[in-house]
């Protein structure tokens, strides 16, 4: 798989929305299986705690039942932060209150994990980003530890970098991460509003994004993925909303939300009078935007998910961009230019 | 310094605050008191809880998020009194989940508490009439022109402001009618996609714009007129004043008995009530005077702490929490098992304090709590206390022993009973050493267990 | 009044709460109604899987347990419980369950205020004990005092103590320290009164799982847990009149069909357990339970669940109970739903809970319940 050489981009419209309320609980991440269900990492703390994997169907939205639940043992999560599917078809779970990586089967049954809690090589404090390389080696963001580890899949450690700070390759608090079919890394490097680029063993290669809620700007970067032409997207979670960056880290739009209900609330909604009404007599603008979502995942249709955290939902977008090769666009200029002919 | 001032340092970092490490306590107390007392009042000198953390890890936005962020913050702001003021007011302007069930609209009303509880009586209620979660929990948005809703003109000066026995039934009405027409607007309901924020809505085709006599005076008064009627009566200032009293100071009996048994002292109420008048209801300059004044410092262990006061103070005390972790709804679960669900008090009259707040089952959750807790020799606060007694002295006679831990704990002073008790255990087992490794280890545990009965005492029980 | 085959014993009254609201349509199922069908193509029970009692109504599948002690004649069913303009709000439809005040806001609660009665001065801490951690304002009137017990087998103070001679020590250094003392002053008075009642309390309670032995295996979940250690504490003698305890998840907004069949079975297996456990005693017989729950749910599901409604239904359980039907089962007839979309109540909860106080217990309701309210006669030799 090689990249266009450019695109064009025609649009990203919204595509759907899928889950509600009580099915989808503040998720915090998303995973699509090949047979499209719609599996959304939950996490909240009612009095007892409240994490698990909620499943939707893709087509009708039909409520297929939750896997995992909250706790300390085997399959269970207490604060897990981002969610893989691995080749195997298993589900990948990182876990900051456990310190652990968990795996699980599609229906919720216990496959394996590990993890210790520390900051010796292989040792984690707070993992929370984590991906896989083309070889299956698990690139874990070690939050509290503020650095990168990559291991295989069994947990055993292979390099490391970062240490806390702000300058290139430093980090405060990274979140999530993401590896390009190149083999580079991504870090969105949570508390400096940023996003680092690095090689596969973590040589410093740009940043973008800084401090603010401008076009660009970041506030509290959490999940980031890349998609195959390379397109960077980041759940800039302070400001609501997922920003769409080129190869180079160019700024190129954002997404704010434009959910529809769900086929699951629509059923809802048609069945409560009450609610009906009340929601004839608001203002219905703020519902379609998103609300602190902290992951974003692209799958290979050009689907982009992302899971919105305050609104019980994973609101979907269909990207549109035609491949255009060398010959199909100009060389990029010097300098921007009004004349066109 | 002496105990005597870490004493007073302690008093009133419980009262003003949720309690303080001992670390934290030494620092105040070798400042002047006026100073400690002057940076309490001015919390703008000092960041805020960081929001971005609170954010990333108790985000959540269920009934629970709001309480359990607020515990947290209790425990980590370095604006302490910001928060027990926003607690204060929570108890005297009690709104409660369990009519509206809108987490959003009890969220946004305690972040106004946050915001402008230090602030003077008149933006205080008026942002208060305009709050959308009060705004429902008293029926104000069912009061219109023509057909006037009391419910919120009633509780203003009977629960908010003047209490009974100061107004007459017309100004009730006529109150209610100045705020017809606020309102809110209608947010979006719950489901399927979660609560939205309301907002407040004023509406001049519902608001009686007619000529009002409220309280002696005659005009076209709307909600604000009546706002700063109210705030400039002597009798607002004598309520807020007892008010402040019964929170920061001493046990009052409860509020509906106002009217009939005066103040307990009546002197401080009239020392606060000066300073209400003289700044016209400015907060800063009523909590400066109380915390300043003798009645304030002499009431050491006077009031019964409320359920949100001991399981902070005792967070405090064992050092943990001090970044989000997870398990925060165990302390929510706590204060709510003790007797004080927050942000969902009984009834708009708020919660019962004093030895109200104390029967067989909360006595019960209060003592296994703190014990619990204590219990736990690994936690910092433990660890730093078990390292302060064992530097002073190689050797301590169990009077030394039970003295240092009280002093620990507290300062705390304690009754005869609770003394010749904790004197008795701490005899059981001899002097307590710490020669060699396994005195150490020996000697940790009885520290721990001495703080575990210090904390299930009586005395502790009180702030 | 109050002599209804108990065998001059003291009448008990269990109390279990469903928090949540339990989809009493989907627990009693009107199964040959079309109307039922055509409101719940989700969550609605096909009418072959019913187990029917009679042409019209038949019992959910997994309440086999309750259908079987239904038919040897000791359940009562108080069909379309309710009140006027009900509530749909969780905690101001329980706090109205709980102090029988469904327009001003009511602090004291209907049990509390009953067990003042069955013990005026207070001697006996134990006349009233909740199971579950904190008390239910049903319970709760200021100077009544109630035990609360989160876990029998670990009850009382200074629990965290895991070393028995220790905590034995611990104990006894707290009994010193909450001693009357002289001159102390009436707050410190009452603290000191307060922990020794606690202390006295959990002596007591002590002895309850100690004396216990039974062949009846209860489930492991939390309601038989629950009932199990009620049956405890009942067993023991100690003078207990009012046991209380909670069953939670009955709102099953969503997914509601893999839960609402767990919690039925749950619910029935341990109450079935419960009454076998006593009877296997020959302590059955001054036992009456009730089962309530805050509202019923929406006539029509919502594709995945059920949403808050009216019209619940209530159980009246135990040997001494006239099995049967009482009251009306809510109409189905669209034209007669509340709110257009909910079940109508056909009896008002406060006449149940006069029932349960003066044909059982033998206590005035009136002051109780606030005021007279029609009754149901669901005891064998009924008043």
């Amino acid at each position: 798989m090689t990249r266009p050489y450019a695109l064009l981009r025609a649009g990203f419209p919204y595509l759907k929305t899928v889950g509600m309320r009580r099915v989808v609980d503040f998720p915090v991440d998303v995973a699509v299986t090949r047979d499209m269900r719609v599996f959304a990492l939950c996490r909240f703390e009612g009095l007892a705690g409240s994490a698990k994997i909620a499943r939707v169907a893709w087509e009708d939205d039909a409520n297929l039942g939750d896997i995992s639940s909250t706790g300390s043992g085997e399959g269970q999560v207490t604060w897990p932060v981002q969610m893989l599917l691995d080749r195997g078809g298993n589900l990948v779970v990182s876990d900051e209150a456990l310190h652990r990586i968990t795996f699980i089967t599609t229906e919720g049954e216990f496959v394996g994990m590990w993890g210790a809690h520390g900051s010796g090589d292989g040792e984690l404090d707070r993992p929370s980003g984590i991906a896989f390389d083309a070889d299956e080696n698990l690139y874990v963001v070690d939050t509290m530890n503020h650095r990168v580890q990559k291991l295989t899949k069994d947990g055993r450690f292979i390099l490391k970098w970062g240490t806390f700070g702000d300058g290139p390759g430093q980090f405060d608090m990274p979140w999530g991460i993401a590896v390009d079919e190149l083999g580079d890394v991504y870090v969105s490097d949570w508390r400096n509003d940023r996003v680092q680029k690095f090689t596969a063993e973590g040589e410093f290669i740009f940043e973008l994004g800084s401090s603010g809620s401008g076009d660009g700007q970041l506030d509290r970067p959490a999940g980031v993925t890349v998609d195959g032409d390379g397109d960077i997207y980041v759940a800039d979670s302070g400001n609501d909303r997922v920003l769409l960056f080129n190869a180079d880290g160019r700024y190129v739009e954002k997404f704010i939300g434009d959910a529809t209900l769900s086929i699951s609330g629509r059923a809802y909604m048609l069945a409560n009078a009450k609610p009906l009404r009340l929601r004839d007599m608001a203002d219905i603008e703020p519902q379609k935007r998103l609300r602190s979502p902290r992951s974003v995942r692209v799958d290979g249709e050009g689907r982009m998910f992302i899971p919105d955290y305050g609104s019980f939902r994973v609101q979907v977008y269909q990207k549109d961009a035609v491949p255009l090769s060398e010959e199909e666009i100009i060389a990029m200029p010097r300098s921007p230019t009004l004349q066109v002919t | 310094m002496g105990d005597r001032d870490l004493a007073l340092a302690a008093h009133l970092m419980r009262r003003a605050g949720f309690g303080a490490s001992r670390g934290e306590l030494e620092t105040l107390a070798a400042r002047p008191y006026e100073d400690v007392v002057g940076d309490l009042l001015r919390p703008e000198r000092f960041p805020e809880v960081e929001e971005d953390l609170v954010d990333r890890y108790y985000g959540w936005d269920s009934f629970h998020g709001p309480p359990a962020r607020w515990i947290y913050r209790m425990v980590n702001t370095r604006r302490p009194l910001q928060e027990k003021m926003s607690l204060f007011w929570h108890h005297v302007f009690a709104t409660a989940f369990f009519k509206s069930e809108h987490v959003a609209s009890l969220n946004r009303q305690l972040q106004m508490f946050q915001r402008v509880g230090m602030s003077d009586m008149r933006t205080i209620l008026l942002e208060l009439s305009r709050d959308p979660a009060m705004i429902y929990w008293l029926d104000n948005n069912e009061n219109v022109s023509g057909e006037p809703n009391e419910n919120y003109g009633r509780e203003l000066l009977e629960l908010f402001s003047m209490g009974a026995g100061n107004y007459t039934e017309d100004d009730v009405k006529m109150a209610a009618r100045a705020f017809t027409g606020w309102t809110f607007a209608q947010p979006i309901p719950l489901y399927p996609h979660g609560h939205y924020d309301a907002r407040f809505e004023y509406r001049p085709e519902e608001h009686d714009d007619s000529v009002k006599t409220f309280l002696g005076e005659t005009g076209r008064f709307d909600g604000g007129d009546i706002i700063d009627i109210i705030v400039r009566q002597p009798a607002t200032a004598a309520f807020i004043a007892r008010h402040l009293y019964n929170f920061f100071v001493a046990d009052e009996p409860q509020v509906p008995a106002w009217p009939i048994e005066p103040p307990r002292d009546p002197e401080a109420i009239r020392i606060l009530v000066g300073a209400y008048l003289d700044s016209d209801g400015d907060m800063r300059t009523v909590l400066n005077a109380m915390f300043t004044s003798d009645f304030f410092k002499e009431a050491q262990f006077r009031r019964v702490k409320s359920p949100a006061e001991l399981v902070t103070g005792v967070l405090n005390l064992v050092e943990t929490h001090r970044t989000p972790e997870p398990g925060i709804g165990v302390y929510q679960a706590a204060v709510t098992a003790m007797g004080q669900e927050l942000l969902n008090p009984p009834t708009v009259e708020g919660w019962h304090t004093g030895k109200e707040w104390i029967d067989g089952g909360a006595l019960s959750e209060r003592v296994n709590f703190a014990v619990n807790e204590v219990g736990d020799g690994s936690k910092p606060g433990i660890q730093a206390i078990v390292r302060r007694v064992s530097e002073s002295g190689s050797e301590l006679s169990p009077e030394e022993f039970m003295s240092v831990c009280l002093s620990l704990v507290g300062p705390l002073t304690v009754g005869d009973e609770t003394r010749a008790a904790l004197m008795a255990y701490a005899e059981s087992q001899g002097p307590l050493r710490f020669h060699t490794e396994a005195d150490e280890e020996a000697s940790a545990r009885r520290i721990v267990r001495m703080v575990q009965l210090i904390v299930s005492s009586m005395e502790y029980q009180f702030a | 009044m109050a002599q209804n085959g108990h065998n001059g014993k003291d009448p008990a009254l269990v109390i279990v709460q469903l928090s949540g609201g339990n989809d009493f349509m989907n627990t009693l199922i009107p199964y040959t109604s079309a109307v039922y069908h055509d409101s719940r193509p989700v969550v609605g029970i096909p009418a072959d899987k019913v187990l029917p009692m009679d042409d019209q109504l038949g019992w959910h599948p997994s309440a086999a347990a309750l259908k079987e002690m239904f038919d040897d004649g000791s359940v009562a069913v108080a069909q379309g419980i309710g009140y006027p303009n009900s509530s749909r709000s969780h905690f101001r439809a329980m706090d109205i369950w709980h102090t029988c005040e469904p327009v001003e806001v009511g602090t004291e609660g209907w049990l509390g205020r009953a067990t003042r009665e069955i013990d005026p001065g207070g001697e006996n801490v134990l006349t009233a004990v909740n199971f579950g951690r904190g008390l239910p304002r049903a319970l709760a009137v200021p100077g009544v005092p109630v035990t609360s017990v989160g876990d029998l087998e670990n009850y009382g103070l200074m629990t965290g103590i895991g070393d028995d001679d220790q905590r034995r020590e611990a104990l006894d250094v707290f009994k010193q320290m909450y001693a009357p003392a002289v001159g102390t002053g009436p707050v410190m008075d009452y603290l000191a009164r307060t922990g020794l009642d606690v202390l006295k309390g959990a002596d007591e309670l002590k002895k309850a799982p100690a004396m216990y032995e039974s062949d009846v295996e209860y489930g492991d979940n939390a309601i038989a847990q629950s009932l199990r250690d009620a049956a405890r504490v009942h067993l023991a003698g100690l003078g207990s009149r009012i046991l209380y305890t909670s069953h939670g998840g009955y709102d099953t907004h969503a997914n509601e069909v893999p839960t609402h069949p767990q919690l039925l079975s749950d619910l029935s297996g341990a109450i079935s357990d419960f009454f076998a456990d006593l009877r296997a005693h020959d302590a059955a017989d001054n036992v009456v339970m009730l089962v309530f729950t805050e509202f019923g749910r929406r006539i029509k599901d919502n594709a995945s669940g059920t949403d808050h409604g009216t019209g619940g239904g209530a159980f009246i359980i135990g040997d001494p109970v006239r099995g049967g039907l009482y009251s009306e089962y809510p109409s189905l007839d669209p034209s007669r739903w509340a709110n257009g979309e909910d079940l109508e109540h056909t009896i008002d909860f406060r006449g149940v809970y006069g029932t349960l106080l003066e044909q059982w217990m033998g206590i005035d309701p009136t002051e109780i319940v606030g005021g007279h309210f029609e009754q149901i006669l669901p005891f064998a030799n009924g008043s």
